[in-house]
Parts: C-alpha cells; sequence; structure tokens
C-alpha cells in the first residue's frame, strides 16, 4: 500500500479558443506523497494555475487524471482538499470567523461547532483578535491567514496553494513561509505550493517541480536535500545556491524558448 | 462633531426657508390667497390629519403603493437575475427591458383605465410598470458585478448551485438590488399618484388635484408638505438599509 495522496496521470488539457486548440498541459504525471511539501515553480503562462484547478476538480481534464487517495477527481472534494488562491478571495461581507466558518456552513456543521473550530483556527494563525473583523479591516496578510484558516477548517489532508502570498511584501511573504511550515508541522498536511519565488520554493518544500511552457509539462525534479527545520542561514548555504541556480537557468531557458 | 454641525446646518436651512414663505406671505409681497403662510399651512395640516375622511384616502394611496411594491420587487428581482444569470435569455431580452425603462410610462395610462376601470387594481398595475424595470435592469446589473472568484471559492468548498444563488450571489449582490428597489419605490409613488390625479375615486392624488381645481391654496400645500415629507422618509429608511447591506462591501 503506497502512501500516494496526490497522483496525476498523463494529464492533459486543451483550451479551445478562437485562434484554435491551445494545449495549457500536456501529459504530466507525478505524484506527492502522504505529508510531502512539494512546490510548483515555472514561467508565467506554463499551465500552474491550470494545474491547481485540475487537482482541485473545478476543471475537467482533456485527458489523463487527477488521483486523490486513489479516486479520480471529478469535482471539488472539499473534505479532502483545501484550496487557497493568490488573492484571500474573502467574502467581504461576512466577518473573519464566518469566513473561515463559511465551508462548514455549506456542509451544514452545528453552528456552535463551526464558530468554535473558525476561533481555534484563527488563533492558530495569529488572529485570535480579529475574529469580528471583516475583510476590508484587515491587512493583506491577515486576509491570507483568514484564507489559510479557512483553507484548514474543513480538516482537510491536502492543501493546494496558487500563490498564496504573491500579493505581499518580503517580510511579511518570508514570515508568512514559516507560519506555513510550523501549521504543516503541527498538522501533517500534504502541501502542494505553486510559486515564483524561487527561494520560497526550496526553503519550504521537499521537492520541486520545475514546469517549461509551451505546452506545460514538468521538466525537471529537484529534491531539497535540507534537514528540517530549515533555518534562514540555510538560504545562503552552497546547496541552496546551486538548486536555485539550476531552477533559474532551466525556467530563463522555457522562458526564451 | 462634523455630522452634527452638518445637521444643525441643514435644519438652519429649512427653518430659513420657512422664514422666509412665513414673511413673504405676513408682508404680503404675495397674494395670501395663493401662498398662505407657513404656519397656516401647518395648522391646516395637522387639521387634515384629525379627518377620518381624509385618513382614508391617505390609507388608500398607502395601500396601493404597499402592494404594488410587494409585487414588484420580488418580481422584478427574479426577472433581472435570471437576465443576468442566464446570459442567453440575457442578450435576447435585456434591450427590451432597458428600451422600457426609457419609455414615459405615462403614455399608457389611458390604455391602462380602458383595460382595468380607474379604480384599486389599476394604480397597483401602474405602479407596479412604473417600478418594475427600474428593479429588473438594477438587478441585471447587479448580477455582473458579483466577482468570479466568489463563486470559484464557494465551487471548491463544495457549494451546490442553490449555495451559490444564496449564499454568494444574493448577498454580493445585495447592495446594488437596494438601490434598485428604492429606486423602484420612487417610481412606483410617481405612478400610483400620477393615476390617482389622473383619474380617480380616491386617494391622496385625488385630493391635491382637486385642491388644486378648486385654488384651495392652503390644503394643497398642506397636502404637498405631508406627501412630500412621507416619501423623504420612505427614501431615508430604505437608504439607510441599503448602507447597511453595502458595509464592507469594499474591499
Ligand atoms: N479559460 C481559458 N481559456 C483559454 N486559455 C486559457 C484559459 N485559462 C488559461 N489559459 C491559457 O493557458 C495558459 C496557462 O494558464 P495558467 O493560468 O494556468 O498559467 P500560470 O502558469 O498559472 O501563469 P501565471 O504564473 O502567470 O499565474 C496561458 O497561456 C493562458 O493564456
Ligand atoms: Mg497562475
Amino acid at each position: 500500500m503506497s502512501s500516494e495522496v496526490i497522483r496525476v496521470e498523463n494529464l492533459s488539457k486543451v483550451y479551445s479558443t478562437r485562434e484554435g486548440d491551445f494545449h495549457a498541459l500536456d501529459k504530466l504525471s507525478f505524484a506527492i506523497e502522504e505529508g510531502g511539501f512539494v512546490s510548483i515553480v515555472g514561467p508565467s503562462g506554463c499551465g500552474k494555475s491550470t494545474l491547481l484547478q485540475l487537482l482541485t476538480g473545478l476543471l475537467e481534464p482533456t485527458s489523463g487524471q487527477v488521483l486523490i487517495d486513489g479516486i479520480e477527481v471529478r469535482k471539488p472534494l472539499p473534505e479532502k482538499t483545501g484550496v487557497m488562491f493568490q488573492d484571500a478571495t474573502l467574502l467581504p461581507w461576512l466577518t473573519a470567523e464566518e469566513n473561515v466558518a463559511f465551508p462548514l456552513s455549506l456542509c451544514g456543521t452545528d453552528k456552535k461547532e463551526s464558530q468554535r473550530r473558525a476561533r481555534d483556527l484563527l488563533k492558530l494563525v495569529g488572529l485570535g483578535d480579529f475574529i469580528n473583523h471583516r475583510p476590508a479591516e484587515l491587512s493583506g496578510g491577515m486576509r491570507q491567514r483568514v484564507a489559510i484558516a479557512r483553507g484548514l477548517v474543513r480538516d482537510p489532508r491536502i492543501l493546494l496553494m496558487d500563490e498564496p502570498f504573491a500579493a505581499l511584501d518580503e517580510q511579511t511573504r518570508f514570515k508568512m513561509g514559516e507560519e506555513l511550515l510550523w501549521i504543516w508541522q503541527e498538522t501533517r498536511k500534504t502541501i502542494l505550493f505553486i510559486t515564483h519565488g524561487l527561494t520560497e520554493a526550496i526553503y519550504l518544500s521537499d521537492t520541486v517541480l520545475v514546469m517549461g511552457t509551451k505546452p506545460g509539462r514538468i521538466i525537471e525534479v529537484i529534491p531539497v536535500d535540507l534537514p528540517r527545520p530549515r533555518t534562514f542561514e540555510m538560504i545562503s548555504s552552497e546547496f541552496f545556491g546551486k538548486a536555485r541556480n539550476r531552477i533559474w537557468k532551466l525556467i530563463q531557458e522555457e522562458a526564451e524558448a | 462633531m462634523r455630522l452634527s454641525v452638518l445637521l444643525g446646518a441643514q435644519t438652519g436651512f429649512f427653518l430659513l426657508l420657512a422664514i422666509v414663505w412665513e414673511s413673504i406671505s405676513r408682508l404680503e409681497l404675495a397674494d395670501p390667497r395663493l401662498l398662505p403662510s407657513f404656519l397656516t399651512v401647518l395648522g391646516v395640516l395637522g387639521d387634515l390629519l384629525t379627518q377620518r375622511d381624509f385618513l382614508m384616502d391617505l390609507g388608500i394611496t398607502g395601500l396601493e403603493v404597499g402592494v404594488a411594491f410587494i409585487i414588484a420587487a420580488p418580481l422584478g428581482v427574479s426577472i433581472g437575475f435570471l437576465l443576468g444569470e442566464k446570459l442567453f435569455l440575457g442578450q435576447i431580452l435585456s434591450p427590451m427591458f432597458h428600451f422600457m425603462l426609457s419609455v414615459p410610462q405615462s403614455i399608457f395610462l389611458p390604455i391602462f383605465m380602458l383595460l382595468l376601470g380607474i379604480g384599486f387594481l389599476e394604480k397597483v398595475v401602474f405602479g407596479v410598470t412604473h417600478a418594475i424595470f427600474v428593479i429588473i435592469v438594477t438587478t441585471t446589473a447587479a448580477v455582473r458585478t458579483v466577482p468570479r472568484d466568489y463563486v470559484t471559492v464557494a465551487r471548491t468548498f463544495g457549494a451546490t448551485p442553490r449555495q451559490i444563488y444564496l449564499r454568494v450571489y444574493l448577498p454580493a449582490m445585495l447592495p446594488v438590488v437596494m438601490t434598485g428597489l428604492r429606486l423602484g419605490m420612487i417610481f412606483n409613488i410617481i405612478g400610483v399618484l400620477l393615476a390617482e390625479m389622473d383619474a380617480s375615486r380616491a386617494g391622496i392624488g385625488r385630493r391635491l388635484f382637486s385642491w388644486g381645481e378648486g385654488f384651495q391654496l392652503d390644503l394643497l400645500l398642506a397636502g404637498i408638505l405631508l406627501v412630500s415629507a412621507l416619501t423623504i422618509i420612505i427614501n431615508e429608511v430604505m437608504r439607510y438599509c441599503e448602507h447597511r447591506a453595502a458595509r464592507g462591501h469594499v474591499a
């Protein structure tokens, strides 16, 4: 019995556009082990968000399949996967607590229980004092934290994140990364993390998948053999530098191709 | 602080207007038969409000406006929502409703009178046709303001189509829909009063019209003051609700 929670097999996606068929993804295959932290990097437009939408069941593949816990994904599976987007995409008319509890309210969880879980999670992400604030009254970083809490609220085993910290400043971004690692270690989730930040990708992950473009595919799998917990000093280590340069070169070549 | 200054200034302005009005007619700058003094008019108004048959007329108009709104609001919001949500349907029918909005409804009044007479029903129908097109058009616009992202997020968290309508579309649209409803209410009142003034056996509109015809300016002005005050109150209450609904919506 393997411990693979995510398995992607020959996954292709073709968009039909006015200019004809567009091959966004071409025969992607990879697997992620239970409890793994995998990042995906690649040039803009290589199909990262498309891949994420296929993994969440928002899009249907043209061919190939996505398996989660060995079952083919055909529609969103909120009890198995929590999702986070580049924008926090909170509902502006709900408070932080109500936003976090929103997924629970959709599946008819008892109101008291939802409230309690939402509050616990907001405490976990350091927003215990902001439960009654609306998104407009929170900073960008705080909104992303609320979104993390919302992604965790149904206690899914998998978190799928599409550039969740891209809109944040460098410092907040690093801090959020640290917090994500901490949450990951506490909860032992499996995380798939899409990013443009190479440092971020290496720092956080066990494995970095590098995508090429036209059509989107995986061109290299880079294992990150750095011990955990990760420390800030590791970023200036020789291994880190080499890995970073390697990925940089790959993406550069792809972008020029 | 600033709000109270503002309110003070506004009250002051209204008082000033009242004083100017009062002085003009006291000093006989205008013929007091044409412009009875403000205090006289207030007195007449107080008197009116104790008369049973006047209150009956007021009640009838209120009932017509209320019934028309209760019909127009849900109907207009539903039609507007369908037009916004079902793109194909919207493309076919939306222009028609836009055109209807720009046509002055009053030209249809003679037809309504022929079809429905000059009673309660005709007033209600006229109120409905006045209100419904603004409500439809604003609701259609409101559907289009709902960010796709909200729907996407709800779907990833497993929302059913029904939940997406009730928990995402509806609250996201609410501020704009409320504006549409408020405008609809204003149009509705215009429609009902217009129908009453044109031909009617009851209602505040008929009163106003006959007072005007009979040069009973004290009564006419009292009626105008009363209707103005009532419509302003309705409008402000609805605006307050609108404001509440919009809380937090500016992200
Ligand atoms: N609905 C769609 N219809 C047609 N083409 C699409 C659609 N969605 C995406 N594409 C195209 O597919 C390609 C991949 O898009 P995608 O959003 O997955 O890229 P990405 O890797 O996430 O880019 P970025 O890093 O800029 O977010 C792009 O070239 C885009 O133009
Ligand atoms: Mg993207």
